[in-house]
């Protein structure tokens, strides 16, 4: 038997250092030591089948990251959580295992809080702009974009905003570029920031399960 | 504790993970629940350092004691260095993000005398004067072990104390003085004088040493009580020794990226050139059943899908074939890779080679070291161009393409018959390759020659040998690249910039640390990697202490001169050295301790034979 497993897990605190591809190789480690009973892939080289719907930025917290996996035993979601819970860095939890709902190419955008110290006027200014073109790297090369239509601000207080960004297979906007085009419109580099992302929608406006 | 600041400058770090901690398994404690707390640096890189064995038995070793705390710190590249000091980030530990120069202790891994300056620099990192008269606190004590400290002399003005030998044995007796010492508020001149009166452990300051006029060491001289010679601690029961459950398992790859057990310590071989093969000494195994649980302990702790099997000389152990079965029983049942990749050549049999065969295959790598026989007797290097060429013959048999062969340039008696002998080797190799009939069908043979330089060492046959200047090196080193021109054969050989600093440090004195602090003042630091390596800095830094390279590095040392580590026991003789250089000049070989011993000394302390 396969059985279908989606597990949602936060990076927070040193584990945000933590990059796309270790991460793989975190959770890999972590499946031998507790022992669950995931799947190969077939071929020259098998190796355990993890996805992760989304990558996260090097240095952004997630409390809403999820992969997918098979299992080759019929285990209860609860125990697939203690035991990768048992088995990962501290920085690592798993917060909860389901049966997949959506596709991961149903995924539109992500939500982010961002805790920041800057000029608060000038932040309000740079969003309200009608155009925010900034250069973004991309397999082809550097491209320069308009960010403005893609970025929707939820709560923008001093020292706090709530934003959603695109995410997913199409267009990805990793939360780092906008504020790196802030910093380079006004020249200034910003002193603290902490960026969360804190759910993942999908295009019919649910939630990513 | 500096994540905050940390925070602010790691996404400009070239792979932030390996300055931030928190990997699995790393130690976390309460610091108000420590008395004691250790800095463990291993003065190079994360990526290098986390590959290091001793490390991580050391660190679990003092994590064990539910009150003292060890913690783990590298060599920032400099990128980090540089954002650390524009931050006023002090160099930290990876558990607790806090300053090292907190600690109570602060202690250097010495693996290789290239990673000097970077002590030197850890040290200032640290926020610490890196002359010991320069830190009159009692706390941190700095002190420094491994292999090195054989010879500390040229680091000696640094550190205020040395291991040497085995740390399991002497780590936590040395912490427990320091705390009854802090506890008496004793000054750190009182603590150094009782820590000389433990065995093992050497303090520099405690030796008045002079010398003659033809700059060779006259006489070292204990002070206050210091025994006159330091000897060196070993485990004797080795199969009863600690050994850690877990390993921390790092985020990003690392040089060694695996579960590691060490299966045997010392080595029964005697080359002569090799440090190692007789500061270990003397060989004990471990029994299977330790190993075995050992091996599983480690599997399951870190999920690792890769073991090797550590030690000088895996093949020696005297049941290797009952080993690899038993083990393999385990890691073939969990997909684990078994690696062994310190593999005699002679020791190389077919069932062997199936047990490796049946994990992975990679390349083979042989160390035949000379060209000729008669060299490799010189060097008593006890294998035969019929082992090498009937190893290869198996590993071809196997399905092995590639054959990597180490050499040492610059060997003492070597001419350049012995450079022909090694164009032969390779010749008869190909030769090999083409009767091989069921040779792995369009895939050609590859040959990787590796040309390391002979560096002498303190506490070997070879201790008294000059190392050759660099013209005659080069000489070598163009002939035989004019004479290989096979395109089948790879050759890479070091660099002479390299060798002739580890060979001055190797056998230097206390005048050395001077140069070492001048070159480090000059930015010389990670003198280990090529792309920061500054020799041209290294010379005058030499020059400017008034200090002949040659005389360090290419004098020959009569067999009665006082050697600046004369007052360090490594249990092995002088007297065993010296008749084992004369061995070496007239071409005699020693048999193994196995077969019979030598008397190199050594069973003195263990009260009895090495081999039953």
């Amino acid at each position: 038997m396969n059985k279908n497993v989606r597990i949602f897990f936060s990076k927070t605190g040193r584990a945000i250092y933590i990059s796309h591809l270790d991460l793989y190789r975190v959770f890999q480690r972590a499946v031998k030591r507790c022992k669950l009973p995931v799947w190969e892939t077939q071929g020259f080289n098998p190796h355990i089948y993890i996805t992760f719907a989304l990558p996260l930025a090097l240095g952004t917290e997630g409390i809403c990251e999820s992969l997918d996996t098979k299992l080759t035993e019929d285990i209860s979601f609860e125990e697939i959580c203690e035991r990768l819970n048992s088995a990962l860095p501290r920085d690592i939890r798993v917060i909860s295992a389901s049966e997949p709902v959506y596709k991961n190419t149903d995924i539109e955008k992500s939500e982010y809080e961002v805790n920041i110290t800057a000029d608060n006027a000038k932040l309000k200014e740079f969003f309200a702009q009608e155009k925010i073109i900034t250069e973004k790297k991309t397999k082809k090369g550097i491209s320069e974009i308009d960010l403005k239509p893609m970025i929707e601000i939820a709560e923008h207080s001093d020292g706090f905003i709530r934003l959603r960004l695109p995410s997913g297979t199409e267009t990805n906007i990793n939360a780092n570029l906008v504020f790196e085009a802030f910093e380079k419109q006004y020249g200034v580099e910003i002193d603290l920031i902490r960026i969360k992302r804190t759910a993942v929608y999908c295009k019919n406006g649910e939630i990513f399960r | 504790m500096y994540k905050e600041k940390l925070d602010k400058i790691l996404l400009k770090i070239q792979k932030p993970s390996r300055y931030i901690g928190g990997e699995l398994n790393s130690v976390q404690k309460n610091p108000d629940d420590v008395t004691m707390r250790f800095a463990f640096c291993f003065p190079d890189t994360y990526d290098i350092g986390m590959s290091h064995l001793g490390m991580k038995i050391l660190y679990s070793l003092i994590n064990e004691v539910p009150e003292y705390w060890c913690e783990r710190v590298f060599m920032p590249l400099p990128d980090m260095e540089e954002k650390m000091r524009e931050n006023d980030i002090l160099l930290y530990g990876l558990e607790s993000l806090e300053p090292i120069k907190n600690s109570d202790f602060i202690g250097f891994t010495l693996q290789y005398e290239l990673s000097y300056t970077n002590v030197l620099s850890m040290l200032d990192l640290a926020g610490l004067p890196v002359y010991s008269k320069d830190r009159p606190d009692l706390t941190p004590i700095v002190c420094a072990g491994g292999p090195c400290v054989c010879n500390a002399e040229p680091i000696a003005d640094f550190v205020d104390l040395c291991i040497l030998g085995e740390g399991e044995e002497v780590n936590l007796e040395l912490m427990r003085l320091l705390e009854k010492c802090k506890a008496e508020g004793c000054t750190k001149h009182e603590f150094l004088v009782r820590a000389s009166q433990i065995e093992g452990i050497y303090v520099p300051s405690l030796y008045d040493i002079s010398y003659n006029d033809d700059g060779t060491v006259k006489a070292i001289t204990p002070l206050e009580n210091a025994p006159a010679t330091v000897r060196k601690r070993i485990i004797k029961d080795f199969d009863k020794v600690y050994y850690p459950e877990n390993f921390v398992v790092p985020f990003s790859a690392i040089v060694h990226d695996r579960a590691v057990v060490e299966v045997l310590r010392g080595c029964i071989r005697g080359c002569r050139f090799c440090q190692a093969g007789y500061l270990y000494r003397p060989f004990r195994e471990k029994s299977i059943d330790t190993i075995e649980k050992e091996t599983i302990s480690l599997c399951e702790t870190t999920g690792y899908d890769e073991v090797s099997l550590s030690s000088l000389s895996t093949s020696d152990y005297s049941e290797i074939e009952t080993l690899l079965g038993r083990l393999t029983d385990y890691t073939d049942k969990e997909s684990i890779n078994l690696a062994l990749p310190s593999m005699r050549i002679d020791r190389f049999s077919d069932e062997l080679l199936q047990k490796i065969k049946s994990v992975r295959k990679s390349g083979l790598t042989f160390a035949p070291e000379a060209g000729t026989q008669r060299l490799r007797d010189v060097i008593n290097k006890n294998i035969t161009e019929e082992n090498v060429l009937e190893s290869c013959r198996i590993a071809f048999e196997g399905g092995y393409t590639s054959v990597k062969l180490y050499f040492m340039l610059g060997l003492p008696t070597e001419t350049m018959e012995d450079m022909d002998g090694i164009k032969d080797l390779c010749d008869k190799i190909i030769d090999l390759w083409y009767t091989i009939p069921n040779r792995p069908k369009g895939k050609g043979i590859q040959i990787s020659v590796s040309l390391s330089t002979f560096i002498p060492k303190p506490f070997t046959p070879f201790e008294f040998e000059p190392q050759p200047t660099e013209e005659e090196i080069d000489k070598k080193q163009k002939y035989l690249l004019d004479i290989i021109n096979s395109k089948k054969v790879n050759i890479s050989w070091s660099r002479y910039p390299f060798t002739i600093l580890e060979a001055v440090l190797a056998r230097g004195d206390r005048r050395l640390c001077d140069v070492i602090y001048k070159a480090w003042k000059k930015g010389c630091k990670l003198d280990g990697w090529s792309e920061y390596y500054r020799y041209d800095l290294w010379k005058e830094a030499f020059k400017e202490c008034g200090i002949d390279v040659a005389f360090y590095a290419n004098r020959k040392r009569e067999y009665d001169e006082v050697m600046p580590w004369s007052h360090m026991d490594v249990l092995v003789s002088r007297d065993f050295f010296i008749a084992e250089n004369k061995k070496a000049h007239s071409e005699a070989v020693t048999p193994n301790c196995r077969e019979k011993c030598a008397g190199c000394g050594v069973n003195r302390c263990i009260g009895g034979k090495c081999f039953e």
